[in-house]
This record gives C-alpha cells, sequence and structure tokens, in this order.
C-alpha cells in the first residue's frame, strides 16, 4: 500500500518536474529574445510598474486630503491593494497568454497546438510570455511592503499561515478568472475585451476595501466571482476588524477553499470549451 | 482639404465594422468609471467641497475621464510605428499629401467615431448609476467640443511624436510603455490635478499633459468663466499648435533618415 502511494507520488513528481522544466525552456526562449532589446525592456518593465503605482498614488494622494477611505486607513488599503497585486500579478505571469485566445483562434494558431501531445491549455499559456509583467508584481511588492511599514503587523504563526493561504489562494483564483477568460473564445471569438472586467477589473476592484460598494456589487463578487476571498477576507483576519456584512469568522479563513472550487469550475468549463471548439478553418 | 476629410470619414467608416469590439470595450470603460467613482464619492461623501469639487462633481470628473479614453487614445497607439516596422512608411511617405496631415485626418476620424459610440454611451451608464452633473447650456457644450477636439490634437502630437522615434531607435513599445503611465498621471486622468500636492501641481499644470483630460474635465465642470475659461482653451490650443509644430519638424529630419532599400 505504502509502496505504491510512493510510487505514485513519485511519477506525479516526475510528471511535474517535467511539466515545469519545459515550461522553462518555452518560455525561456521568448525571455531571452525579449532581453535582447535591453533598454526597452527595462523600459517596459518600469512602465508595468508605474502603469499601477499611480493608481496606488492616487489613493495616498486622496488620504492626504481626507482621513479615511470607507473606515480604512492608508496602510490598510495599502495591504488589500498589495495582496491583490501580488496574486494578481504571479497569475497574469503566467496566464496572460490566455488574454490573447481569441487571437490565437483567429489565427488558427490554436489547431497547431492540438496536434502536439502536450496538454492544449499548456501551451496557449506559454504561447505569449511577456517578461516585462514582472513590472506588476514588483509593485506588488512596493505596496505591500508600504502595507508593512504603516501598519506593523504583529505577525505570528497563525497570521502568517492566513497570509500565505491567501495569496496562492488569490493566485488561484485569478489564475482560473484567466481561463474563464479563454473559455469564453470557444463561444465566441468577438468581444473578448469584456473578459477585462473580471480580470484587470477584478485586480482594481479588489484592490480596494469593499465597504466601498453598493450591496449588488459587493454580493455579486463574494458569492459568484469571489474575490473577497482573494484579500478582502483574509486582511480581516490580519487587521482583527469585523465583517461589515456580518459573515462568521471561518469565512475569514476560506481563501483556498474557494479558490479549490474556482479552479474545478474553470477546469470543467475548459474541458467543455474544448469539446465544443471546432477550428474556423482559415 | 477634401482629401483629408475623405480620409477622416473612411476612417471612421472603417471603426463601425468592429461593433463587437466596442461594445465589450465599452462594458470595460463602464465597469472601470463604476469603480473608480465608487472611490472617489467614498472620498468625499461628507467632507463638503475639496479643492472646488463636490461628490457630484468628482465623480462625473471620472466618468468624463473614462468617457474620453478611446477619444484621446489613453491605452497606446502603435499605428505609426509598425508602418516605420513593417517599410510601409516609405509608400505613405512619397505619396503626395502632407505625411502629418494624413495621420491628423485619420486620428480625428477615429475620435469621431469614439465621441459617438464609446463617450456618450459610457457618460449615459455613468448617468444611470450614479447621476452625473451636465453642462448646464448649449454653450458650454459647444466650448467642451473645442476642448475635446483641442485635446486629441495635443495627444495626436505626443503619440505621433513617440511613433516617429522608431525612426531612430528600436526601443519605442519602451518608451511609449513608460510615458503613457506618466500622460496617465499628469493628465489628470488617475485623479484631478487640482487634489495633487502643494509643491507637484504647479509642475503638472505647466505640462502639455493636463490638456488631454483635466482641461476638457473641468470644462464640462463648467469650473471656470470668462478669462479663465479663454486662458484654458488659449493653453490647449498653444500645446496643441506647438505639438504638431514639433511633428512635423521630426517629420522632415526623419524624411532625410529615411533609405529605401530596393529588392
Amino acid at each position: 500500500m505504502a509502496a505504491h502511494v510512493m510510487d505514485a507520488a513519485r511519477r506525479l513528481a516526475g510528471a511535474l518536474s517535467g511539466a515545469i522544466a519545459l515550461y522553462g525552456h518555452l518560455v525561456g526562449a521568448q525571455a531571452r529574445s525579449q532581453m535582447q532589446y535591453r533598454l526597452s525592456f527595462l523600459m517596459t518593465v518600469a512602465g508595468a510598474f508605474a502603469g499601477n503605482i499611480i493608481d496606488f498614488a492616487a489613493v495616498a494622494i486622496i488620504l492626504q486630503r481626507v482621513p479615511r477611505l470607507a473606515g480604512w486607513s492608508l496602510g490598510e488599503v495599502a495591504l488589500l491593494y498589495g495582496m491583490s497585486g501580488l496574486s494578481f500579478s504571479v497569475a497574469e505571469l503566467f496566464a496572460a497568454s490566455l488574454d490573447n485566445f481569441d487571437r490565437f483562434i483567429v489565427a488558427g494558431t490554436f489547431d497547431r497546438v492540438l496536434t502536439r501531445p502536450l496538454g492544449a491549455l499548456f501551451q496557449a499559456m506559454t504561447e505569449d510570455f511577456r517578461l516585462h509583467r514582472f513590472g506588476r508584481l514588483a509593485q506588488g511588492v512596493a505596496v505591500f511592503a508600504i502595507a508593512q511599514q504603516l501598519l506593523a503587523i504583529p505577525w505570528s504563526a497563525a497570521r502568517v499561515a492566513v497570509l500565505v493561504l491567501a495569496l496562492v489562494g488569490g493566485f488561484g483564483i485569478y489564475f482560473s478568472i484567466f481561463v474563464l477568460g479563454a473559455v469564453f473564445c470557444f463561444w465566441t471569438v468577438q468581444g473578448k475585451e469584456a473578459t477585462h472586467v473580471l480580470t484587470y477589473g477584478g485586480d482594481f476592484f479588489a484592490s480596494y476595501p469593499l465597504d466601498l460598494y453598493r450591496g449588488w456589487l459587493r454580493r455579486f463578487f463574494t458569492f459568484i466571482v469571489p474575490l473577497a476571498f482573494v484579500n478582502y477576507y483574509p486582511a480581516l483576519y490580519l487587521l482583527g476588524r469585523a465583517d461589515p456584512l456580518g459573515l462568521p469568522l471561518w469565512t475569514q479563513l476560506l481563501s483556498p477553499v474557494v479558490a479549490s472550487i474556482m479552479a474545478l469550475v474553470a477546469w470543467r468549463a475548459w474541458a467543455m470549451g474544448m469539446r465544443r471548439y471546432q477550428s474556423t478553418g482559415t | 482639404m477634401r482629401l483629408y476629410w475623405e480620409l477622416a470619414r473612411r476612417q471612421f467608416q472603417q471603426q463601425l465594422a468592429y461593433r463587437t469590439a466596442n461594445l465589450a470595450g465599452l462594458v470595460t470603460n463602464a465597469f472601470f468609471g463604476y469603480i473608480r467613482a465608487a472611490i472617489l464619492l467614498a472620498a468625499f461623501a461628507g467632507q463638503g467641497t475639496i479643492v472646488g469639487y463636490d461628490a457630484r462633481d468628482v465623480v462625473t470628473y471620472t466618468w468624463v475621464t473614462q468617457a474620453l479614453i478611446m477619444i484621446v487614445s489613453l491605452w497606446g497607439w502603435f499605428d505609426v510605428e509598425k508602418t516605420i516596422r513593417d517599410g510601409s512608411v516609405v509608400s505613405d511617405l512619397s505619396k503626395p499629401f502632407s505625411y502629418l496631415g494624413y495621420w491628423l485626418a485619420r486620428d480625428y476620424g477615429r475620435s469621431v467615431y469614439f465621441l459617438l459610440f464609446r463617450c456618450l454611451p459610457v457618460l449615459l451608464v455613468g448617468q444611470l448609476t450614479y447621476g452625473l452633473r451636465w453642462p448646464s447650456s448649449p454653450f458650454t457644450w459647444l466650448l467642451v467640443l473645442v476642448s475635446v477636439a483641442l485635446a486629441v490634437t495635443v495627444s495626436f502630437g505626443w503619440r505621433f511624436l513617440i511613433n516617429l522615434t522608431a525612426f531612430w531607435t528600436t526601443d519605442t513599445r519602451g518608451l511609449a510603455s513608460i510615458t503613457g503611465a506618466a500622460v496617465l498621471f499628469l493628465s489628470g486622468f488617475t485623479l484631478p490635478v487640482r487634489l495633487f500636492p502643494d509643491w507637484l501641481r504647479p509642475i503638472v499644470q505647466a505640462l502639455p499633459f493636463v490638456s488631454i483630460t483635466q482641461i476638457p474635465c473641468d470644462i464640462f465642470l463648467e469650473q471656470y468663466h470668462g478669462a479663465a475659461l479663454v486662458r484654458l482653451l488659449g493653453q490647449q490650443a498653444l500645446w496643441a499648435t506647438g505639438m504638431l509644430g514639433l511633428a512635423q519638424l521630426l517629420v522632415w529630419r526623419a524624411t532625410r533618415r529615411v533609405v529605401i532599400q530596393g529588392g
């Protein structure tokens, strides 16, 4: 019995390390080519950093004028902003290639993918890797550091665990949304930009306290597209704040569960889309 | 003149084909507008007037900036850079019309399309979800139109300059990325410039970028009257002329640089 489990684990680890090596290989080639134009590369990284940090700068400027934003201080908003930024930027790093999935289908490139002996989703993910997306990650790190500076959260083992699980869960939730955005293209290749409402718009939404938004929007992003579990509920736990929606305390620890459900939904939807897929024939 | 009119009209018609894409963009612009307005509304709620804006002003300001995004191409624009990279710029340069005028006319055509099919619907969503402060007289509407036209011109001139750097460097995309982020902030798109800290505000107001969003928004909100209003429009006109002048200068320099490889 134990031998079986060990064997299965070893095979899984083997497959996983194979996939990681292949991913590194496919993506590494693109990364190297993007580094060729050194100055342009550095500027696009700086641009990705600046393009996202200005929204936080705006909050910081507003909070010079007014003491609190819907009851949240600058440090507290920075915590939300930084957590969402970290989860989202890592998800974007791996999954943003899926954001071009419509073009991928229209150009017929996806048919080429299907002839190869590799997972279609895996290939779609590696098709368009952009190194400059590290700029967004740097922005998340910077804002998170600001939050820590302003709040001086007393880190206990429990808090660290909640933070790590929230970041991983947040990554899972955003990643799943990117996959669902690609699934959208199996039904229509037009209007892909609307999926930005949930990807980039999701990150933007989650960067600010839920208390800002009206009830229906808050419920939608708690129960239907569960962005509240990316950062809001874990942040309530980290800050020791009560939930204005009055949900029980354990909801603040639900991020990994919610992320698993999202991942399952995305996986099923992708499988459904793949069954439905017919080439454009062009 | 007729030629440029025709170019603008063609560009307008070309845009008409992307109906679903425009609808999707509209949904996205409106969603971000909704969130951005919620943030500013929460900040201004119960605060009375800050730097001359009350809650409704600042909500309207946000929706107007969202409505302007596509008109003034805030998300980046590489049409010229692409032709320089793929070489088709050569045939454009050899055609018997002004190269600058060719692109400017097309940009006006594009922006008129977005004025009708993006800007107005986005404002309508803003009205339905928040209620906006609309201009109180037809005269203000006229001024808004003039101001937006000048905003397009300034924005076009700036984008055109950045695109033209492709004649000299392979780093245009990087440059566009970093200047694009700067323009979002310095134009007053992210936040009204009047809210900026005291040391930063005069610097930003002296730059051309406030002509792209801050000024049209303030004119929409009827924040200025009389001489101050004329001065703002004059400031826009000055930057528009300056940008186009600089662009033309750069076109001449670039033209001398172009070496056509036969083959």
